[in-house]
């Protein structure tokens, strides 16, 4: 499953998710629920300035994997795995362990983009050898 | 006496009703954050880890 499939599939399974974003390892948006350029950004900003933050908060500096910050006008979530940072907005007091574990889905259905096969050296690829 | 020993019961129950009422309004505002060693913690609301980590929050709950 590729982001976009598995982004609009926590926004159908997910009332309280209202919006939700994307990022690589290295921190660059690669899918989001919001169409407005400057939104998915802001958010993906507030990602990213939060993991940092909460990670200035261990004195061990380990990897931040999640940080919830409910507040009363909604919740960020953030989650970290295999390399992907999920980041979410959510309607006010949300059930945080049934979000995390919708945003945990959502990062585990991603695939890995499968990398190039292969080719020995002078071996023509299938379809050229067949004309 | 039977007057008092109402009176107190009544504010009593006043009391008890209004603190009933604030904590039913009351949001739960908080934030949590975990670590890959295991190891988490929860920040209230006062704590200088909160109100920064919830200001940076607020730039994505603001329209």
């Amino acid at each position: 499953m590729d982001v976009a499939q598995a982004l609009q599939e926590l926004t159908e399974l997910s009332a309280q998710v209202e919006r939700a974003v994307v990022l690589d390892a290295e921190g660059s948006v690669v899918g989001s629920t919001v169409a407005d350029e400057r939104a998915t950004e802001r958010l993906a900003t507030v990602a990213r300035d939060l993991t940092t933050a909460a990670g200035e908060l261990h004195a061990g500096g380990d990897e931040v994997t999640r940080v919830e910050v409910e507040l009363r006008d909604g919740a960020v979530f953030v989650l970290r795995e295999g390399g992907r940072t999920i980041a979410a907005v959510t309607s006010p007091e949300p059930t945080a362990g049934l979000v995390a574990y919708d945003l945990r889905t959502c990062l585990h259905a991603i695939e890995d983009t499968p990398k190039p096969r292969r080719r020995r050296a002078g071996q023509e690829p299938k379809e050229e050898a067949d004309e | 006496m039977r007057r008092l020993l109402r009176l107190v019961l009544l504010a009593a129950l006043t009391v008890w009703a209004w603190r009933f009422l604030a904590a039913r309004r009351a949001t739960h505002e908080r934030v949590g954050v975990s670590y890959a060693d295991g190891s988490s913690l929860v920040l209230e609301p006062g704590s200088t880890g909160f109100e920064r980590l919830a200001a940076v929050a607020r730039g994505a709950l603001s329209p």
